[in-house]
Protein backbone atom coordinates (compact mmCIF):
# COMPACT_ATOMS: atom_id res chain seq x y z
CA UNK A 1 0.00 0.00 0.00
CA UNK A 2 1.41 3.73 -0.89
CA UNK A 3 1.96 5.26 2.58
CA UNK A 4 0.30 8.61 3.11
CA UNK A 5 1.45 12.07 2.22
CA UNK A 6 4.16 13.37 -0.64
CA UNK A 7 4.17 9.15 -1.49
CA UNK A 8 0.32 10.24 -2.67
CA UNK A 9 0.43 11.83 -6.48
CA UNK A 10 -2.52 13.57 -5.02
CA UNK A 11 -0.47 15.50 -2.37
CA UNK A 12 1.63 17.41 -5.50
CA UNK A 13 -0.94 20.21 -6.77
CA UNK A 14 1.28 22.45 -8.80
CA UNK A 15 -0.37 23.16 -12.18
CA UNK A 16 3.15 23.81 -13.75
CA UNK A 17 4.73 20.45 -12.78
CA UNK A 18 5.23 18.52 -16.48
CA UNK A 19 7.87 16.76 -18.72
CA UNK A 20 8.33 20.25 -20.61
CA UNK A 21 8.86 22.38 -17.57
CA UNK A 22 11.37 19.81 -16.50
CA UNK A 23 12.99 19.67 -19.94
CA UNK A 24 12.80 23.85 -20.19
CA UNK A 25 14.49 24.49 -16.88
CA UNK A 26 17.13 21.66 -17.33
CA UNK A 27 18.07 22.78 -20.65
CA UNK A 28 18.76 26.32 -19.42
CA UNK A 29 20.57 24.73 -16.67
CA UNK A 30 22.84 22.41 -18.49
CA UNK A 31 23.89 25.29 -20.84
CA UNK A 32 25.06 26.87 -17.68
CA UNK A 33 26.71 24.11 -15.60
CA UNK A 34 28.13 23.07 -18.72
CA UNK A 35 30.34 26.57 -18.76
CA UNK A 36 30.67 26.16 -15.09
CA UNK A 37 31.79 22.36 -15.58
CA UNK A 38 34.28 23.33 -18.19
CA UNK A 39 35.92 26.23 -16.52
CA UNK A 40 36.38 24.28 -13.32
CA UNK A 41 38.06 21.82 -14.86
CA UNK A 42 40.23 24.40 -17.01
CA UNK A 43 41.17 25.84 -13.52
CA UNK A 44 42.40 22.70 -12.10
CA UNK A 45 44.49 22.75 -15.52
CA UNK A 46 45.82 26.67 -14.65
CA UNK A 47 47.35 25.43 -11.47
CA UNK A 48 49.20 22.97 -13.55
CA UNK A 49 49.49 20.00 -11.37
CA UNK A 50 52.32 18.34 -13.12
CA UNK A 51 54.64 20.70 -12.46
CA UNK A 52 56.62 19.73 -8.99
CA UNK A 53 54.89 21.78 -5.63
CA UNK A 54 51.76 22.11 -7.68
CA UNK A 55 50.04 19.63 -7.24
CA UNK A 56 46.96 19.64 -4.15
CA UNK A 57 45.02 17.09 -5.90
CA UNK A 58 47.29 14.01 -5.57
CA UNK A 59 48.99 13.11 -9.09
CA UNK A 60 48.83 9.42 -8.93
CA UNK A 61 44.51 9.67 -7.87
CA UNK A 62 44.19 12.61 -10.44
CA UNK A 63 42.41 12.34 -13.95
CA UNK A 64 45.46 12.51 -16.96
CA UNK A 65 44.49 15.86 -18.08
CA UNK A 66 46.74 18.77 -18.23
CA UNK A 67 48.25 20.62 -20.62
CA UNK A 68 50.78 23.97 -20.63
CA UNK A 69 49.08 26.86 -19.89
CA UNK A 70 49.81 29.83 -21.73
CA UNK A 71 50.26 33.17 -20.99
CA UNK A 72 49.62 34.91 -24.00
CA UNK A 73 46.62 36.52 -22.93
CA UNK A 74 47.20 38.57 -19.86
CA UNK A 75 42.93 37.69 -18.58
CA UNK A 76 42.96 34.29 -19.46
CA UNK A 77 42.28 33.05 -15.28
CA UNK A 78 40.24 36.09 -14.78
CA UNK A 79 37.93 35.31 -17.50
CA UNK A 80 38.10 31.77 -16.83
CA UNK A 81 37.55 31.80 -13.02
CA UNK A 82 35.15 34.89 -13.32
CA UNK A 83 32.59 32.87 -15.54
CA UNK A 84 33.10 29.51 -13.47
CA UNK A 85 31.95 31.42 -10.12
CA UNK A 86 29.66 34.03 -11.77
CA UNK A 87 27.54 31.88 -13.99
CA UNK A 88 27.93 29.50 -11.23
CA UNK A 89 26.04 32.31 -9.04
CA UNK A 90 23.53 32.69 -11.87
CA UNK A 91 22.71 28.44 -12.16
CA UNK A 92 21.78 28.13 -8.25
CA UNK A 93 18.18 29.60 -9.20
CA UNK A 94 18.10 27.24 -12.33
CA UNK A 95 18.91 24.16 -10.17
CA UNK A 96 16.90 24.70 -7.29
CA UNK A 97 13.47 25.49 -9.49
CA UNK A 98 14.89 22.22 -11.67
CA UNK A 99 15.28 19.65 -8.54
CA UNK A 100 11.57 21.67 -7.55
CA UNK A 101 10.14 20.68 -10.58
CA UNK A 102 10.99 17.04 -10.26
CA UNK A 103 10.88 16.72 -6.63
CA UNK A 104 7.25 14.23 -6.71
CA UNK A 105 9.86 11.79 -8.19
CA UNK A 106 11.54 11.27 -4.77
CA UNK A 107 8.69 10.22 -3.21
CA UNK A 108 7.39 7.80 -6.11
CA UNK A 109 5.99 4.30 -4.76
CA UNK A 110 6.95 2.04 -5.12
CA UNK A 111 10.86 3.20 -4.89
CA UNK A 112 12.11 0.72 -7.64
CA UNK A 113 9.51 -1.38 -9.56
CA UNK A 114 12.39 -3.02 -11.73
CA UNK A 115 16.58 -3.28 -11.06
CA UNK A 116 16.78 -0.68 -14.05
CA UNK A 117 14.56 1.57 -12.07
CA UNK A 118 16.65 1.27 -9.17
CA UNK A 119 19.68 1.85 -11.03
CA UNK A 120 18.71 4.80 -12.33
CA UNK A 121 17.52 6.29 -8.77
CA UNK A 122 20.62 5.77 -7.51
CA UNK A 123 22.70 7.54 -10.50
CA UNK A 124 20.02 10.42 -9.75
CA UNK A 125 21.03 10.05 -5.88
CA UNK A 126 24.81 11.15 -6.75
CA UNK A 127 23.41 13.66 -9.19
CA UNK A 128 21.48 15.54 -6.33
CA UNK A 129 24.12 15.05 -4.04
CA UNK A 130 26.68 16.14 -6.16
CA UNK A 131 25.20 18.99 -7.68
CA UNK A 132 24.25 20.87 -4.61
CA UNK A 133 27.76 19.84 -2.45
CA UNK A 134 29.65 21.25 -5.33
CA UNK A 135 27.39 24.86 -5.42
CA UNK A 136 27.55 24.51 -1.03
CA UNK A 137 31.23 24.13 -0.96
CA UNK A 138 32.26 26.66 -4.09
CA UNK A 139 29.79 29.54 -2.47
CA UNK A 140 31.42 29.15 1.23
CA UNK A 141 34.95 28.75 -0.39
CA UNK A 142 34.31 32.23 -2.15
CA UNK A 143 33.07 33.50 0.94
CA UNK A 144 35.66 32.27 3.50
CA UNK A 145 33.74 30.33 5.61
CA UNK A 146 35.39 26.69 5.89
CA UNK A 147 33.20 25.47 8.50
CA UNK A 148 33.15 22.25 6.46
CA UNK A 149 36.84 21.31 7.57
CA UNK A 150 37.70 19.11 4.79
CA UNK A 151 40.00 20.21 1.84
CA UNK A 152 38.04 22.60 -0.50
CA UNK A 153 40.28 21.90 -3.43
CA UNK A 154 40.39 18.12 -3.43
CA UNK A 155 36.22 17.69 -2.16
CA UNK A 156 35.46 19.87 -4.68
CA UNK A 157 37.35 18.45 -7.71
CA UNK A 158 36.22 15.15 -6.88
CA UNK A 159 32.62 16.24 -6.45
CA UNK A 160 33.05 17.45 -9.78
CA UNK A 161 34.03 14.14 -11.52
CA UNK A 162 31.28 12.77 -9.31
CA UNK A 163 28.40 15.26 -10.63
CA UNK A 164 29.53 15.85 -14.38
CA UNK A 165 29.77 11.82 -14.68
CA UNK A 166 26.25 11.84 -13.54
CA UNK A 167 25.20 14.32 -15.00
CA UNK A 168 26.07 13.22 -18.75
CA UNK A 169 24.43 9.78 -17.48
CA UNK A 170 21.19 11.63 -16.60
CA UNK A 171 21.35 14.06 -19.61
CA UNK A 172 21.47 10.57 -22.03
CA UNK A 173 18.95 8.69 -20.33
CA UNK A 174 16.74 11.78 -20.12
CA UNK A 175 17.32 12.97 -24.03
CA UNK A 176 14.34 11.34 -25.25
CA UNK A 177 11.71 12.46 -22.57
CA UNK A 178 13.33 15.85 -23.42
CA UNK A 179 12.86 15.56 -27.16
CA UNK A 180 8.84 14.42 -27.08
CA UNK A 181 7.85 17.17 -24.66
CA UNK A 182 9.23 19.46 -27.35
CA UNK A 183 8.01 18.25 -30.26
CA UNK A 184 4.64 17.94 -28.58
CA UNK A 185 4.85 21.07 -26.48
CA UNK A 186 6.90 23.14 -28.96
CA UNK A 187 10.06 24.46 -27.52
CA UNK A 188 8.99 27.92 -26.16
CA UNK A 189 5.27 28.10 -27.11
CA UNK A 190 4.59 27.09 -23.55
CA UNK A 191 5.85 30.48 -22.44
CA UNK A 192 3.21 32.31 -24.69
CA UNK A 193 0.21 31.47 -22.69
CA UNK A 194 -0.44 34.33 -19.54
CA UNK A 195 -1.82 33.62 -16.89
CA UNK A 196 -5.57 33.03 -18.26
CA UNK A 197 -4.40 30.32 -20.44
CA UNK A 198 -2.07 28.54 -18.05
CA UNK A 199 -3.02 24.66 -18.24
CA UNK A 200 -1.23 21.96 -16.81
CA UNK A 201 0.72 19.56 -19.65
CA UNK A 202 -1.26 16.60 -20.59
CA UNK A 203 -0.90 13.55 -18.34
CA UNK A 204 2.06 12.16 -18.63
CA UNK A 205 1.51 8.55 -17.81
CA UNK A 206 4.64 7.34 -16.06
CA UNK A 207 6.64 10.44 -15.87
CA UNK A 208 4.53 11.10 -12.51
CA UNK A 209 5.38 14.89 -12.83
CA UNK A 210 2.15 16.12 -13.90
CA UNK A 211 -0.62 16.79 -11.36
CA UNK A 212 -3.24 14.59 -11.17
CA UNK A 213 -5.22 17.42 -9.29
CA UNK A 214 -3.90 20.48 -9.64
CA UNK A 215 -4.86 23.72 -7.73
CA UNK A 216 -5.31 26.93 -10.11
CA UNK A 217 -2.51 28.39 -11.28
CA UNK A 218 -0.87 31.70 -9.27
CA UNK A 219 2.04 31.94 -11.77
CA UNK A 220 2.39 30.92 -15.90
CA UNK A 221 5.23 28.92 -17.29
CA UNK A 222 6.59 32.49 -18.25
CA UNK A 223 5.97 33.89 -15.34
CA UNK A 224 7.76 31.37 -13.75
CA UNK A 225 11.19 31.45 -15.89
CA UNK A 226 11.10 35.62 -15.45
CA UNK A 227 11.15 34.90 -11.33
CA UNK A 228 13.96 32.48 -11.75
CA UNK A 229 15.62 34.48 -13.84
CA UNK A 230 15.26 37.67 -11.70
CA UNK A 231 16.91 35.67 -9.33
CA UNK A 232 19.90 34.91 -11.30
CA UNK A 233 20.17 38.24 -12.46
CA UNK A 234 20.36 39.90 -8.41
CA UNK A 235 22.44 37.33 -7.76
CA UNK A 236 25.07 38.20 -10.64
CA UNK A 237 24.68 41.88 -9.96
CA UNK A 238 25.35 41.31 -6.33
CA UNK A 239 28.58 39.69 -6.97
CA UNK A 240 30.01 40.86 -10.65
CA UNK A 241 31.44 43.81 -9.84
CA UNK A 242 34.34 42.74 -7.63
CA UNK A 243 35.28 39.95 -11.00
CA UNK A 244 35.20 43.53 -12.95
CA UNK A 245 36.64 45.31 -10.68
CA UNK A 246 37.84 49.07 -11.30
CA UNK A 247 35.05 51.28 -10.55
CA UNK A 248 32.19 48.69 -10.80
CA UNK A 249 33.99 47.20 -7.92
CA UNK A 250 31.58 49.05 -5.14
CA UNK A 251 28.47 48.44 -7.28
CA UNK A 252 28.43 45.19 -6.09
CA UNK A 253 26.48 44.57 -2.62
CA UNK A 254 27.28 41.68 -1.30
CA UNK A 255 30.44 40.57 -3.28
CA UNK A 256 32.67 39.82 -0.68
CA UNK A 257 35.89 41.56 -2.19
CA UNK A 258 33.68 44.75 -3.11
CA UNK A 259 35.69 47.14 -0.54
CA UNK A 260 37.77 49.65 -2.47
CA UNK A 261 40.50 50.36 0.25
CA UNK A 262 42.40 53.50 -0.33
CA UNK A 263 44.11 55.85 -3.49
CA UNK A 264 47.65 54.63 -2.40
CA UNK A 265 49.17 52.89 -4.93
CA UNK A 266 49.21 50.07 -2.93
CA UNK A 267 45.50 49.87 -1.68
CA UNK A 268 43.81 46.63 -3.72
CA UNK A 269 42.73 44.00 -2.77
CA UNK A 270 45.05 41.58 -0.69
CA UNK A 271 45.01 37.53 -0.94
CA UNK A 272 47.17 36.54 1.52
CA UNK A 273 48.12 38.89 4.72
CA UNK A 274 52.09 39.15 5.32
CA UNK A 275 51.02 38.97 9.05
CA UNK A 276 48.64 35.99 7.96
CA UNK A 277 51.21 34.26 6.40
CA UNK A 278 54.33 34.83 9.44
CA UNK A 279 56.39 37.16 6.92
CA UNK A 280 58.10 39.48 9.60
CA UNK A 281 60.35 42.68 8.95
CA UNK A 282 63.84 41.02 9.72
CA UNK A 283 62.78 38.32 7.14
CA UNK A 284 62.46 41.30 3.94
CA UNK A 285 65.05 43.87 5.48
CA UNK A 286 68.77 44.74 4.35
CA UNK A 287 69.62 41.17 4.43
CA UNK A 288 67.87 40.09 2.16
CA UNK A 289 68.89 37.98 -0.65
CA UNK A 290 66.93 36.15 -3.65
CA UNK A 291 68.45 32.82 -4.49
CA UNK A 292 68.82 31.79 -7.98
CA UNK A 293 69.60 28.07 -8.31
CA UNK A 294 70.45 25.66 -11.07
CA UNK A 295 72.17 22.43 -10.44
CA UNK A 296 74.22 23.46 -7.47
CA UNK A 297 74.76 26.48 -8.67
CA UNK A 298 73.47 29.21 -6.55
CA UNK A 299 73.34 33.08 -7.58
CA UNK A 300 72.26 35.45 -4.49
CA UNK A 301 70.97 38.74 -5.47
CA UNK A 302 69.94 41.84 -2.77
CA UNK A 303 67.31 44.41 -3.60
CA UNK A 304 69.36 46.93 -4.62
CA UNK A 305 71.15 44.39 -7.11
CA UNK A 306 67.53 43.67 -8.71
CA UNK A 307 66.47 47.04 -8.99
CA UNK A 308 70.30 47.76 -11.04
CA UNK A 309 69.13 44.92 -13.75
CA UNK A 310 66.68 46.31 -16.07
CA UNK A 311 63.37 47.32 -15.13
CA UNK A 312 60.33 46.42 -17.07
CA UNK A 313 56.65 47.91 -16.76
CA UNK A 314 53.41 45.45 -17.12
CA UNK A 315 49.84 46.35 -16.85
CA UNK A 316 48.68 42.92 -15.13
CA UNK A 317 45.85 41.29 -12.98
CA UNK A 318 45.58 39.14 -10.31
CA UNK A 319 42.99 37.00 -10.66
CA UNK A 320 41.57 34.62 -7.48
CA UNK A 321 40.29 31.39 -7.76
CA UNK A 322 37.45 32.86 -5.60
CA UNK A 323 36.48 34.89 -9.05
CA UNK A 324 37.57 38.50 -7.83
CA UNK A 325 39.90 39.89 -10.13
CA UNK A 326 42.25 43.16 -9.60
CA UNK A 327 44.36 45.05 -12.29
CA UNK A 328 47.81 46.92 -11.36
CA UNK A 329 51.14 48.50 -13.20
CA UNK A 330 53.93 46.70 -11.81
CA UNK A 331 57.45 46.94 -12.43
CA UNK A 332 60.39 44.68 -11.92
CA UNK A 333 62.68 42.29 -13.87
CA UNK A 334 61.67 39.69 -16.28
CA UNK A 335 61.72 36.36 -15.33
CA UNK A 336 63.64 35.69 -18.73
CA UNK A 337 66.62 37.72 -17.66
CA UNK A 338 66.98 35.88 -13.86
CA UNK A 339 66.32 32.52 -15.78
CA UNK A 340 69.87 33.83 -18.18
CA UNK A 341 71.49 35.50 -15.05
CA UNK A 342 70.93 31.74 -13.27
CA UNK A 343 72.48 30.45 -16.76
CA UNK A 344 69.36 28.39 -17.09
CA UNK A 345 68.76 26.62 -20.03
CA UNK A 346 65.91 27.97 -22.94
CA UNK A 347 62.85 26.06 -22.06
CA UNK A 348 63.41 25.29 -18.64
CA UNK A 349 60.49 25.59 -16.07
CA UNK A 350 61.34 26.53 -12.46
CA UNK A 351 59.33 26.45 -8.70
CA UNK A 352 59.91 29.27 -6.84
CA UNK A 353 59.83 29.37 -3.17
CA UNK A 354 58.29 31.99 -0.56
CA UNK A 355 59.75 33.08 2.27
CA UNK A 356 56.65 32.48 3.91
CA UNK A 357 56.30 29.92 7.12
CA UNK A 358 53.08 29.11 6.90
CA UNK A 359 49.77 29.67 5.21
CA UNK A 360 48.87 27.97 1.96
CA UNK A 361 50.97 27.64 -1.33
CA UNK A 362 54.52 28.43 -0.18
CA UNK A 363 55.62 28.02 -3.47
CA UNK A 364 54.59 27.01 -7.21
CA UNK A 365 56.22 26.39 -10.33
CA UNK A 366 55.74 28.17 -13.96
CA UNK A 367 56.37 26.08 -16.91
CA UNK A 368 58.66 27.56 -19.83
CA UNK A 369 56.40 29.19 -21.87
CA UNK A 370 55.23 31.47 -18.47
CA UNK A 371 59.26 32.36 -17.67
CA UNK A 372 59.86 33.20 -21.39
CA UNK A 373 56.60 35.97 -21.73
CA UNK A 374 58.20 39.29 -22.00
CA UNK A 375 55.43 40.68 -19.03
CA UNK A 376 56.48 38.00 -17.07
CA UNK A 377 58.05 39.42 -13.58
CA UNK A 378 59.61 39.62 -10.34
CA UNK A 379 57.99 42.47 -9.63
CA UNK A 380 59.77 45.19 -7.45
CA UNK A 381 57.41 47.78 -7.51
CA UNK A 382 53.43 48.11 -8.19
CA UNK A 383 51.84 51.52 -9.05
CA UNK A 384 55.40 53.42 -8.96
CA UNK A 385 55.77 52.63 -5.61
CA UNK A 386 57.77 49.72 -3.26
CA UNK A 387 55.52 46.78 -2.91
CA UNK A 388 54.10 47.02 0.74
CA UNK A 389 54.60 43.97 2.71
CA UNK A 390 51.49 42.83 1.82
CA UNK A 391 51.78 42.33 -1.61
CA UNK A 392 55.12 40.85 -1.05
CA UNK A 393 57.88 42.97 -0.34
CA UNK A 394 60.67 42.89 -1.41
CA UNK A 395 59.69 40.96 -4.60
CA UNK A 396 57.10 39.01 -5.90
CA UNK A 397 56.08 36.99 -9.07
CA UNK A 398 53.57 38.56 -12.07
CA UNK A 399 52.39 36.63 -14.56
CA UNK A 400 50.04 36.55 -17.55
CA UNK A 401 46.63 34.67 -17.02
CA UNK A 402 48.42 32.71 -13.99
CA UNK A 403 45.77 31.55 -11.05
CA UNK A 404 46.55 34.46 -8.62
CA UNK A 405 47.85 32.46 -5.86
CA UNK A 406 50.50 31.40 -8.01
CA UNK A 407 52.10 34.48 -8.13
CA UNK A 408 54.12 33.75 -4.96
CA UNK A 409 55.03 36.77 -3.03
CA UNK A 410 57.78 37.58 -0.27
CA UNK A 411 60.72 35.10 -3.52
CA UNK A 412 62.91 34.33 -1.44
CA UNK A 413 64.34 31.45 -4.19
CA UNK A 414 63.66 30.18 -7.66
CA UNK A 415 64.76 27.30 -8.78
CA UNK A 416 65.29 26.57 -12.14
CA UNK A 417 65.05 22.96 -13.98
CA UNK B 1 16.94 -8.52 -20.85
CA UNK B 2 13.49 -5.46 -20.87
CA UNK B 3 11.60 -8.14 -19.12
CA UNK B 4 13.63 -8.64 -16.59
CA UNK B 5 15.91 -5.66 -16.26
CA UNK B 6 13.31 -2.96 -16.61
CA UNK B 7 15.02 -1.28 -19.34
CA UNK B 8 17.35 -1.21 -22.71
CA UNK B 9 20.49 -2.93 -22.51
CA UNK B 10 21.56 0.43 -23.65
CA UNK B 11 20.45 1.90 -20.00
CA UNK B 12 22.45 -0.90 -18.17
CA UNK B 13 25.82 -0.24 -20.30
CA UNK B 14 25.19 3.59 -19.65
CA UNK B 15 25.11 2.93 -15.86
CA UNK B 16 28.18 0.53 -16.16
CA UNK B 17 30.23 3.12 -18.07
CA UNK B 18 29.26 6.04 -15.46
CA UNK B 19 29.02 4.24 -12.21
CA UNK B 20 32.66 3.42 -12.36
CA UNK B 21 34.32 6.70 -12.65
CA UNK B 22 31.81 7.85 -9.62
CA UNK B 23 33.45 5.09 -7.89
CA UNK B 24 37.21 5.79 -8.74
CA UNK B 25 36.19 9.68 -7.49
CA UNK B 26 34.53 8.54 -4.30
CA UNK B 27 37.80 5.81 -3.92
CA UNK B 28 40.59 9.07 -4.05
CA UNK B 29 38.26 10.45 -0.90
CA UNK B 30 37.85 7.28 0.99
CA UNK B 31 41.67 7.16 1.28
CA UNK B 32 41.80 11.00 2.80
CA UNK B 33 42.12 11.67 6.35
CA UNK B 34 38.90 14.07 5.97
CA UNK B 35 37.22 11.56 4.42
CA UNK B 36 34.11 11.15 6.57
CA UNK B 37 33.39 14.88 6.97
CA UNK B 38 33.45 14.85 2.75
CA UNK B 39 31.33 12.01 2.78
CA UNK B 40 28.65 13.23 5.30
CA UNK B 41 28.70 16.65 3.20
CA UNK B 42 28.23 15.06 0.59
CA UNK B 43 25.75 12.42 1.58
CA UNK B 44 23.64 15.21 3.83
CA UNK B 45 23.78 17.79 0.64
CA UNK B 46 20.46 16.07 -1.13
CA UNK B 47 19.04 15.51 2.22
CA UNK B 48 18.72 19.03 3.32
CA UNK B 49 17.71 19.94 0.26
CA UNK B 50 14.70 17.43 -0.07
CA UNK B 51 13.62 17.27 2.83
CA UNK B 52 14.43 20.73 4.68
CA UNK B 53 14.68 23.39 2.10
CA UNK B 54 12.39 22.91 0.09
CA UNK B 55 9.66 21.85 2.12
CA UNK B 56 10.86 25.08 4.03
CA UNK B 57 10.22 27.44 1.00
CA UNK B 58 7.11 25.23 0.18
CA UNK B 59 5.57 26.01 3.09
CA UNK B 60 6.43 29.65 2.89
CA UNK B 61 5.03 29.95 -0.65
CA UNK B 62 1.99 28.64 0.97
CA UNK B 63 1.28 30.95 3.63
CA UNK B 64 1.84 33.58 1.59
CA UNK B 65 -1.04 32.69 -0.94
CA UNK B 66 -3.31 32.27 2.06
CA UNK B 67 -2.25 35.69 3.30
CA UNK B 68 -1.84 37.81 -0.18
CA UNK B 69 -4.20 35.88 -2.20
CA UNK B 70 -4.54 37.02 -5.66
CA UNK B 71 -1.56 39.42 -5.08
CA UNK B 72 0.96 36.81 -3.96
CA UNK B 73 3.20 37.26 -6.73
CA UNK B 74 3.72 40.96 -5.09
CA UNK B 75 4.95 39.09 -1.59
CA UNK B 76 6.50 36.18 -3.71
CA UNK B 77 9.10 38.26 -6.40
CA UNK B 78 10.44 40.00 -3.87
CA UNK B 79 10.93 37.19 -1.15
CA UNK B 80 12.50 34.94 -3.24
CA UNK B 81 14.77 37.45 -4.99
CA UNK B 82 15.70 38.63 -1.19
CA UNK B 83 15.36 34.64 -0.08
CA UNK B 84 18.07 33.93 -2.65
CA UNK B 85 20.64 36.68 -1.95
CA UNK B 86 20.49 35.78 1.87
CA UNK B 87 20.54 31.83 0.87
CA UNK B 88 23.91 32.73 -1.35
CA UNK B 89 25.58 35.14 0.18
CA UNK B 90 24.93 34.18 4.28
CA UNK B 91 28.79 33.90 5.01
CA UNK B 92 29.16 37.37 4.56
CA UNK B 93 25.68 38.49 5.51
CA UNK B 94 26.30 36.29 9.07
CA UNK B 95 29.86 37.37 9.13
CA UNK B 96 30.67 33.94 9.87
CA UNK B 97 33.28 33.78 7.02
CA UNK B 98 35.05 36.90 8.46
CA UNK B 99 37.68 35.05 10.65
CA UNK B 100 39.45 33.46 7.39
CA UNK B 101 38.80 36.56 5.63
CA UNK B 102 40.26 38.57 7.59
CA UNK B 103 43.32 36.39 8.29
CA UNK B 104 44.06 36.34 3.71
CA UNK B 105 42.44 39.89 3.32
CA UNK B 106 42.83 42.17 6.27
CA UNK B 107 39.60 43.83 5.55
CA UNK B 108 35.72 42.75 6.98
CA UNK B 109 32.58 41.80 6.12
CA UNK B 110 31.20 45.09 7.34
CA UNK B 111 28.06 46.21 6.14
CA UNK B 112 26.77 42.92 4.40
CA UNK B 113 23.62 42.58 6.86
CA UNK B 114 22.58 46.16 6.91
CA UNK B 115 23.26 46.48 2.80
CA UNK B 116 20.88 42.85 2.27
CA UNK B 117 18.31 44.97 4.79
CA UNK B 118 18.27 47.64 2.40
CA UNK B 119 17.70 45.42 -0.49
CA UNK B 120 15.16 43.35 0.69
CA UNK B 121 13.22 46.94 2.14
CA UNK B 122 13.75 48.04 -1.95
CA UNK B 123 12.91 45.04 -3.30
CA UNK B 124 9.60 44.95 -1.38
CA UNK B 125 8.79 49.02 -2.34
CA UNK B 126 9.29 48.04 -5.61
CA UNK B 127 6.60 45.56 -5.53
CA UNK B 128 4.27 47.83 -3.42
CA UNK B 129 4.73 50.05 -5.40
CA UNK B 130 4.02 47.95 -8.82
CA UNK B 131 0.97 46.74 -6.95
CA UNK B 132 0.01 50.57 -7.09
CA UNK B 133 0.17 51.06 -10.02
CA UNK B 134 -1.55 47.72 -11.14
CA UNK B 135 -4.07 49.02 -9.30
CA UNK B 136 -5.04 52.29 -10.35
CA UNK B 137 -4.47 51.35 -14.07
CA UNK B 138 -7.67 48.55 -13.87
Amino acid sequence: MTPPGPFRPRFWRSPLRGPWLTAALGSVLLVLVAVVAATGFLSHTAYQPDLPGNAIVDRGADLPLSFAWPAGFAYLYAVTQGLHVNVGLVAIPFLLAKLWSVIPRLFAWPPAASPAQGLERLSIALLVSSAVFEFVTGVMNMQYWYAFRFNFVVAHYYGAIVFVASLVLHVALKTPVILRAYRERGVLKPLRDDLARTRPEPDDEHGGLVAPSPADPTLSRRGLFAVVGAGSLALLLANAGETIGGPLRRLSPLAPRRQVIGPGPNDFQVNKTAEGAGVTPDMTGTGYRLALRRGGREVLLSRADLLAMDQHTARLPIACVEGWTTTQEWTGVRLADLARAAGAAAGASALVRSLQPRGVLGRASLNAGQLGHPDALLALKVNGADLSPDHGYPARIIVPGLPGVHNTKWVGAIEFA
Amino acid sequence: MRARYGASPLHLLAHLIVLPLVAFALLQIVERADAPRILIWLGLSAVVHDLVLLPFYGLLDRLEQRAAGRAVNYVRVPTLVSGLLLLVFFPAISGKGEGAFHGVSGLDYDGYLARWLLITAALFALSGAAYLLRGSRS
